[in-house]
């Protein structure tokens, strides 16, 4: 079970701040999760993650779902609620960042692919990922 | 038809072809790209935090110079036209935000110029509808999958087209005396950017594209996209190498497959450069 704590309304605060999105507005309705690109590959489903984001539970911010994400937006183009989902998962991506904590250190990327890729991937992935 | 044009970074480099089959395929349609004088890497991908105005810069300076060459800007990478729409969106519609970036590029852009997709140009040429009229078929029945992905389609108020329920390549395929297979997947993720990071779930996705569109028939895969080319051109050649018994589906722009059915001589299409060789499958086409 989890309790709030002072960070609590914190993280809550914050999160609603850089997303501009309000996860009270969540019924859980799972939808999110039933079309997200990488669900098989979270540890929590995007459910789940709203689900901490309404209770101020930081654990929201140490999983590996916000980086999982691929923002592809399925999940903001069908929210029956109309919450931009995928701007939750960055706002929580990028308090991480602004930490310096990030999930895509460069030397982290397979050097078979880092002269293959196409540039945008690069570009892209490094300012999703990369603090 | 003279058009401004913004090719984009990756089309300097690893999608050369995408850029070369556009310009000479939409040249065909007579519509001439005319490239920016100066631009940069739109950023790729958007800011989704509200407060990253950085993150915009690059595409608002691009849509600013724009602005002095013409009333539209004409782009076709996937990621390049979603960057640029939603940019100008936020420029139309957020004053804040608007204010911010003018001040920091010292212009007075409004998001009056229309960003435009080479599919969207397609699907108003009347070249293109006159070869409709005439029902000629270029490429006789060949079987295509229009795999459209993400960010022509998403958000919902920067899409391209329908976002559930797209129609605009497939129209044109048959409009070029191809056939468009119906299957699931065709506006799905391959993944993306996350091939640098989690390569297991771009495999998979991929796995899952290309099965469902070679269940429905298809014979070639279209996109506009150079991520989702790399993604499912990379991983089918990797399926191939490690399972003889794996069938690859060719993945080509669309602008390539334009091309072909318009004449413009194959050398010019660069179908050399993918891993998955589109060539046998099309020399029984009339090139």
């Amino acid at each position: 079970m989890f309790l709030r704590s002072k960070g609590s309304e914190e993280l809550i605060g914050r999160v609603k701040e850089i997303s501009g999105q309000d996860p009270h507005l969540c019924m859980q309705c799972g939808t999110c999760g039933g079309n997200c690109t990488a669900r098989e590959f979270m540890d929590f489903l995007p459910r789940q993650v709203v689900r901490m984001v309404q209770l101020g539970d930081a654990r929201a911010l140490r999983c590996r779902s916000i980086w999982i994400c691929s923002t592809c937006l399925l999940c903001t183009v069908r929210c029956p609620r109309g919450i931009d989902v995928a701007r939750m998962m960055e706002a929580l991506r990028v308090i991480n960042l602004r930490r310096g904590r990030e999930a895509l250190p460069v030397a982290k990327i397979p050097a078979g692919l880092l002269g293959q890729v196409p540039q945008m991937a690069l570009v892209g992935g490094l300012r999703k990922l990369s603090a | 038809m003279e058009m401004p044009y913004f090719p984009g970074c990756t089309l300097y480099r690893k999608a050369e072809n995408l850029d070369a089959s556009t310009r000479s395929s939409l040249a065909a349609l007579g519509v001439k790209l005319i490239e920016l004088p100066r631009w940069t890497c739109c950023g790729a991908v958007v800011p989704l935090a509200r407060d990253n105005y950085m993150g915009m810069v690059a595409a608002a300076r691009i849509l600013a110079d724009a602005a002095k060459m013409g009333k539209t800007l004409a782009t076709v990478c996937s990621f390049c036209y979603n960057v640029l729409k939603q940019v100008n969106y936020v420029m139309q519609r957020d004053p804040e935000a608007r204010q911010k970036l003018n001040n920091y590029l010292e212009e007075g852009y409004r998001g009056e110029v229309r960003v435009i997709h080479a599919l969207e140009i397609c699907r108003q040429n009347p070249s293109l509808r006159a070869a409709k009229d005439r029902g000629s078929g270029y490429l006789r029945g060949l079987k295509v999958a229009c795999y459209y992905g993400c960010t022509l389609l998403r958000p919902a108020a920067v899409a391209l087209d329908d976002a559930e329920n797209p129609a605009v390549m497939e129209e044109m395929v048959a409009v070029l005396g191809a056939e468009a297979v119906a299957y699931p997947l065709r506006t799905a993720c391959c993944g993306s950017y996350q091939v640098l990071h989690e390569g297991a779930l771009v495999a998979q996705k991929v796995r899952e594209i290309i099965a469902s569109a070679s269940a429905a028939g298809a014979e070639v895969i279209i996109t506009s996209c150079p991520l989702c080319q790399f993604n499912l051109d990379w991983w089918q050649e990797r399926f191939s190498r490690e399972d003889g018994g794996f069938r690859p589906v060719p993945v080509l722009y669309f602008t390539q497959l334009l091309g072909m059915a318009l004449g413009v001589p194959p050398g010019d299409l660069g179908l050399e450069r993918h891993l998955v060789d589109p060539r046998p499958l099309l020399s029984g086409a009339p090139l």
